[in-house]
């Protein structure tokens, strides 16, 4: 995925203030690692050009006997 | 005790307890002091229950008598240490649940008792099926029979752990983002991921609601399909298990596996394979083609964008342990901690769009199941790391082969397709349509009939 998707450790403080959780500087490196990978998808998406296939509760009729 | 009976699959303890031939009482006191002897070394058991097992196998022994003859009579197994246990600890691999005894029990468990099966114990699992068992954790990591200092894979850790040693002949594994599969390709067993919904999860620690499954693990594919035929079903306690009719797993083993027809998806599988696991997933296809089996090559485009699989594992998993990081942070692992709350840091609109992109690898991987019965990759794309390197915290989520599998909720399975020049087991991984259990384990159980990889042991 493009460097321009990454994380920024700046953003990482940011959303560790908003949330408010506990996380040592020393594992700063690895979070910001974890949840680069994980945006990385997130991020590179256009989410115009997906259709809308969200979740959603789907109904299945009971079959006739 | 001799290899034969420790290595021996379900069905021939089956056939040698008919015949008189082996006892279950014989053959569970046999493997209690095989536990005694390489556990130790292995660390693949938290907890033993030694008396509960001779017990179980003085009932199967008297059930044979009566001429019952469920498949799984007298067959010793052990469970994952997430699987809730009456009366027996469940730690979750964690000091959180260090001393916990449920009061209930999984309904998988359940299943497995009611079979007729011989519970040996609890097998250690990454803490709460994620963390790894970092040096200095409550509980130590199980290693890999294969090489003591190469992980063992996880999070099903011990499953994979006490069945290539041959400590068990059957285990539950959960299977979240490759648990089961991972585990047993390094370890160079079979282990299956049913559909979703398709085993319970009732009575099973979760890591994430809409990407946990629970399946077996065991030596060889037609072991792995007793073992499910006896945990699939509808359980009204698992709000996501389907009502779809559960089939025959056996029969179908004995068909081949001519005319399927197998897809091979060339993108996303093969990024960052190593050369001697290509090697061998090739010599696996042709071997399947040997067999009467159609294979071509596929794509499902959208699967480039598969590591959202991780933002939402991370972010369901953050909301089951939210309370307990909050109250009690300092009980879980660290790296595990920190790794969990990272969960708290994805907006709702990222957790969303990564649904959105999973619904598009759902739908496209759903249009390439129309032309083709299965897909097949390789489920891990190299052998088992060393400890060493697994337990270096900056080492990301490397890319997985297996998550995809979770994202679509499709059968798959991993069976073993060869060794690295290390001596370290490769895994084959074959993925159907849902609920088409039958068509993945018949693949599976055709190739290992024309192979001998599963019949290899390790040297401990």
């Amino acid at each position: 995925m493009a460097d321009s998707h990454e994380l920024t450790l700046d953003e990482l403080r940011e959303r560790i203030r908003a949330a408010g959780v506990p996380i040592p500087e020393k594992r700063l490196a690895m979070v910001r690692k974890l949840l680069s990978e994980a945006l990385a998808p997130v991020r590179a998406l256009d989410s115009r050009t997906i259709r809308a296939v969200e979740p959603a509760v789907k109904f299945v009729p009971k079959a006739e006997e | 005790m001799s290899d034969e009976i420790a290595y021996a699959t379900i069905r021939e303890l089956g056939t040698r307890y008919r015949k008189r031939e082996l006892s279950p009482v014989e053959v569970t006191s046999a493997l209690l002091a095989r536990i005694e002897k390489l556990d130790p070394m292995l660390h693949a058991f938290v907890t033993v229950t030694a008396d509960r097992a001779l017990e179980d196998a003085r009932m199967a022994e008297a059930a044979l008598r009566r001429g019952d003859e469920n498949p799984l009579l007298g067959i010793p197994v052990a469970h994952k240490d997430i699987y809730l246990t009456r009366g027996i600890r469940t730690t979750g691999g964690s000091a959180l649940f260090a001393d916990w005894v449920p009061d209930e029990e999984s309904t998988v468990v359940r299943k497995w008792r009611e079979a007729g099966t011989v519970l040996l114990g609890k097998l250690i699992t990454h803490e709460f099926a994620f963390g790894i068992q970092f040096p200095g954790h409550k509980f130590p990591a199980a290693r890999n029979p294969w090489n003591l200092d190469h992980v063992p894979g996880g999070s099903s850790s011990g499953s994979g752990a006490a069945l290539a040693a041959g400590l068990v002949a059957g285990a539950t594994g959960s299977d979240t983002g490759g648990s089961i599969r991972g585990p047993a390709s390094f370890c160079g067993i079979a282990g299956i991921k049913p559909t979703y919904g398709r085993a319970s999860r009732a009575g099973v620690m979760t890591l994430s609601w809409t990407l946990d499954h629970t399946g077996p693990m065991a030596r060889t594919v037609e072991d792995c399909a007793y073992l499910l035929q006896a945990m699939a079903g509808h359980d009204p306690a698992d709000p996501a298990s389907s009502t779809v009719p559960v089939g025959d797993y056996l029969a179908p083993l004995r068909r081949g596996v001519g005319g399927v027809r197998i897809g091979v998806p060339r993108n996303y599988f093969f990024d960052g394979v190593e050369p001697e696991v290509q090697s061998a997933f090739e010599d696996a296809l042709g071997t399947l083609r040997k067999l009467g089996a159609e294979v071509r090559d596929v794509r499902i485009p959208s699967l480039q964008a598969a590591h959202s699989f991780l933002l939402i594992l991370l972010a369901e998993a953050y909301a089951y342990h939210e309370r307990d990081l909050r109250e009690r942070p300092q009980l879980y692992g660290e790296v595990l901690r920190e790794r969990l709350m990272a969960g708290s840091l994805i907006t709702a609109a990222e957790y969303t769009q990564a649904q959105r992109i999973r619904s598009k690898i759902c739908a496209e991987t759903a249009e390439v199941l129309r032309d083709v019965d299965l897909l097949a990759t390789p489920t891990t794309p190299r052998s088992a790391l060393p400890f060493t390197m697994a337990h270096d915290p900056e080492v990301g989520f490397v890319k997985s082969n297996m998550a995809p599998f979770n994202l679509t909720g499709l059968p798959t399975l991993a069976l073993p397709c060869g060794f690295s020049a290390a001596g370290l087991p490769l895994s084959l991984q074959l993925s159907g349509r849902p609920f088409e259990e039958g068509t993945v384990l018949r693949a599976g159980h055709a190739y290992e009939k024309a192979t001998a990889w599963h019949t290899r042991r390790p040297p401990v």
